[in-house]
């Protein structure tokens, strides 16, 4: 089914209700709906016709018109389609009903918009803030446009994170927000009873850093992309990738061709740095010291060809818009294909030593399930998604670069579990080794950056989605005037499978919460938020800043 | 700082052992510092480990620009390690805040919360870079370039320490621009 064909359907479904129908190219459907039938259409994407929940975004369009424009976006992995749901809200009194009870992978997001751009989410759940710090003021919403992007209020050192009491019998554990395993801070608290868990409350945001404020307020189109791969230390050249793709696309500028194999090659070599990094990090985890220095000794002369060719051994500053600043010349492809062959050859040797050694297994095995259909509900993505049984891989669902001209396979696992995990990344990264091979013997020669004559205009719009080595990363572009977008909205696969955790974590041994966390490989900078929930009865207990202020006053 | 000085190398006359922490960094520092760990570049070799608690640690690595959420936690993690302890800031993050500087949720580096004694900079700084900025701090290795003045410091009105090559400070009154700024020794 083409966008087209599937506007059509919705057209004929909701009739009036929708306000207008655009489709752009094939696989993108942009509508303009009616605030008070947001629900209703939700619903009936993501239920009826199986849409995958991905992110939702809220834009300050006061200037424009008036109102606040909040975008919900969805994905139909099997028709290669992406949808984006506008309903505009009025400035004077932003509320929209929120979608949280139809599609509970909606939930963060949601209150993300209102911490950002303050509109309340109407029935949702859980009336808390998300993203800001605890002692930001109640109605200050950094991502309107008449708020200064360093705007420091001051700060109120008394404001905390609630206590929250768990269930009755159990203990409390707290871990973080520095703990040794996790490179990054994040703040849980595991209830326990004896040694099994049986509930968690999570809080995270430590890293946030306002990147979208920034991109929409003080950069310009092409210094973006080199703040967008500061995103992530690990795999920022998915960001910057996908928000050029975007960006292009909006503008409808051609990349040439063989930028777009340069961009694969990267992107594959990226993916093989971080399982290699995240196979460390995970035997680290488990206290297998032996498998963090084997693999990071395998992954060192990568970096060193990572410099070679980009000049830099992470943070690339390849990508503008338009295509990749540097060529990879026939000089490198020796030292490309001999790095990839000592690579493979090494973890050839691991893959089969990994299945094999009972202590990783009896650690791995039945820890931190996650059952396909929960990971459905969560709309987790990447390596935790395929661990599931849930084949989706943006490579293969949705081609962008040169991923249509390769051969791409999803590795997919079902046994739900911490090694299905590990599986579906030892698979995929000699997967990636072969997918850079076929991209180096199928390069075509030719410019690696389009010319662009004109400035962009203002309100064109584009989706971008790229799979990074943790899952689907998605960016959407509504470009501006002054030579940046009016909004760039950003989400990393962390963000969905973070939400996953309460889920993963019961029922498991406390000694498996770091490993069930680190079984998903999460990029906290990326994604930072708060959630608490008490598993032993399913509520998601939810607190607002004057009950945390009771809290702290009763204790 | 030559008492500093003299203090170190008692206090960590073999080994040193470091606690990291991020502040809010992108992940990318935090690798190169593991990286610093790992085989090939073994830090170990000169004595330094990487603990799991800061009260076990005599140094703290810090990465990543400080965000607002993270002060109370970061101020409360500098009070476990036990004196004499030394902060090193890694990146260009820590040791200024980078190209988040003037973001809504970042307060700024590191030493805008905690007194700073080496910063090695980069974006992210090479193992390398990282491995002779702990032997600087040793007094393994020299130190290769001077502290520099800060024109928007002294623009600002705001007193700077220089060291010059004998080791004594000296403080310049923000308003005296001097005329010639120390160069690399």
């Amino acid at each position: 089914m083409t966008a087209q064909s599937f506007g059509d359907s919705l057209k004929n479904k909701f009739g009036d209700k929708l306000l207008e129908v655009e489709a752009a190219g094939v696989d993108q459907l942009y509508v303009r709906i009616v605030p008070e039938c947001l629900v209703e259409v939700a619903d009936y994407l993501y239920n009826d016709e199986g849409c995958r929940f991905v992110i939702n975004s809220g834009t300050d369009r006061r200037e424009h018109n008036g109102k606040f424009l909040i975008t919900h976006f969805f994905a139909q992995d099997e028709e290669n389609l992406y949808i984006a749901v506008h309903a505009e809200v009025d400035g004077n009194d932003p509320r929209i009903d929120s979608i949280t009870p139809v599609v509970p992978a909606a939930n963060w997001s949601e209150r993300e918009a209102r911490d950002m751009v303050g509109v309340a989410p109407e029935g949702h759940p859980d009336p808390r803030r998300l993203v800001l710090a605890d002692d930001w003021p109640e109605d200050l919403y950094p991502l309107r446009t008449d708020v200064e992007h360093g705007i420091k209020p001051e700060s109120c050192p008394d404001v905390a994170m609630p206590l929250v009491e768990p269930p009755e019998g159990a203990s409390v554990v707290p871990i973080g927000p520095y703990f040794p395993v996790l490179e990054e801070p994040a703040y849980f608290r595991i209830f326990v009873e004896g040694e099994t868990v049986v509930g968690a409350d999570y809080r995270g945001f430590y890293n946030h850093r306002g990147v979208e404020k920034l991109g929409c307020s003080v950069l310009t189109y092409n210094q973006i992309p080199f703040m967008a791969e500061r995103i992530c230390g690990i795999c920022g050249f998915v960001h910057s990738c996908s928000y050029c793709q975007a960006v292009e696309r909006a503008a409808g500028i051609e990349v040439p061709e063989r930028a777009e194999y340069v961009r694969t090659i990267m992107l594959e070599v990226e993916r093989v740095q971080s399982h290699l990094l995240w196979l460390g990090i995970a035997g680290h985890i488990i206290g297998f010291d032996t498998v963090l220095m084997q693999t990071w000794r395998m992954r060192e002369p990568l970096m060193w060809l990572c410099e070679r060719i980009t000049g830099n051994r992470k943070t690339y500053g390849m990508n503008l818009i338009g295509g990749v600043r540097r060529d990879i010349t026939a000089d490198v492809h020796g030292d490309i294909t001999d790095v990839l062959a000592k690579i493979e050859k090494e973890w050839r040797a691991l893959y089969d030593a990994i299945p094999g050694d009972p202590t990783l297994m009896a650690r791995l095995k039945g820890t931190g399930e996650l059952p396909e259909e929960k990971a459905r509900e969560l709309a987790v993505a990447g390596p935790t998604a395929r661990g599931s049984g849930v084949a989706i891989d943006v490579r293969v669902d949705h081609p962008y670069a040169a991923y249509d001209r390769l051969d791409v396979k999803k590795c997919v696992y079902d046994s739900c579990d911490n090694v299905a995990r590990v599986l579906v990344r030892l698979d995929e990264t000699l997967d990636a080794i072969d997918i850079i091979r076929q991209a180096l013997d199928d390069m075509p020669d030719g410019p690696i950056m389009a010319e662009i004559g004109e400035e962009i205009p203002a309100g064109l719009e584009a989706m971008s989605a790229v799979e990074a080595p943790r899952g689907e990363v998605f960016h959407w572009v509504l470009t501006g005037e002054e030579n940046r977008p009016e909004r760039w909205r950003v989400r990393a696969p962390t963000y969905a499978n973070l939400q996953a955790v309460p889920t993963m974590v019961t029922g498991d041994a406390l000694a498996d919460v770091p490993i069930d966390v680190g079984s998903f490989d999460p990029c906290f900078s990326c994604t930072e938020r708060m959630e608490v929930t008490d598993l032993k009865s399913g509520i998601i207990r939810v607190y607002t800043q004057d009950e945390v202020l009771a809290l702290r006053q009763s204790k | 700082m030559g008492f500093f000085k003299n203090l170190c190398n008692k206090a960590f006359p073999k080994s040193l052992w470091v606690y990291h922490t991020n502040t809010g960094a992108c992940n990318g520092c935090d690798i190169e510092v593991i990286d610093v760990l790992t085989p090939y570049y073994d830090v170990e070799r000169f004595g330094i480990k990487l603990v799991g608690s800061p009260r076990h640690a005599d140094v703290l690595l810090v990465c990543g620009p400080v965000t607002r959420q993270i002060v109370p936690a970061l101020k409360r993690l500098y009070e476990a390690v036990p004196a004499p302890k030394l902060v090193i800031a890694i990146g260009s993050c820590a040791s200024g805040g980078g190209i988040w500087f003037d973001s809504y949720n970042i307060v700024g580096g590191a030493d805008t919360i905690l007194p700073v004694d080496y910063y090695i900079p980069g974006c992210p700084p090479r193992p390398e870079a990282i491995l002779h900025g702990v032997a600087v701090a040793l007094g393994l290795a020299e130190k290769k370039v001077a502290r520099e003045h800060i024109k928007q410091l002294i623009d600002r009105n705001e007193s700077i320490s220089v060291e010059d090559d004998t080791g004594a400070e000296e403080v310049v009154p923000g308003d005296e621009v001097p005329a010639e700024l120390p160069t690399s020794k």
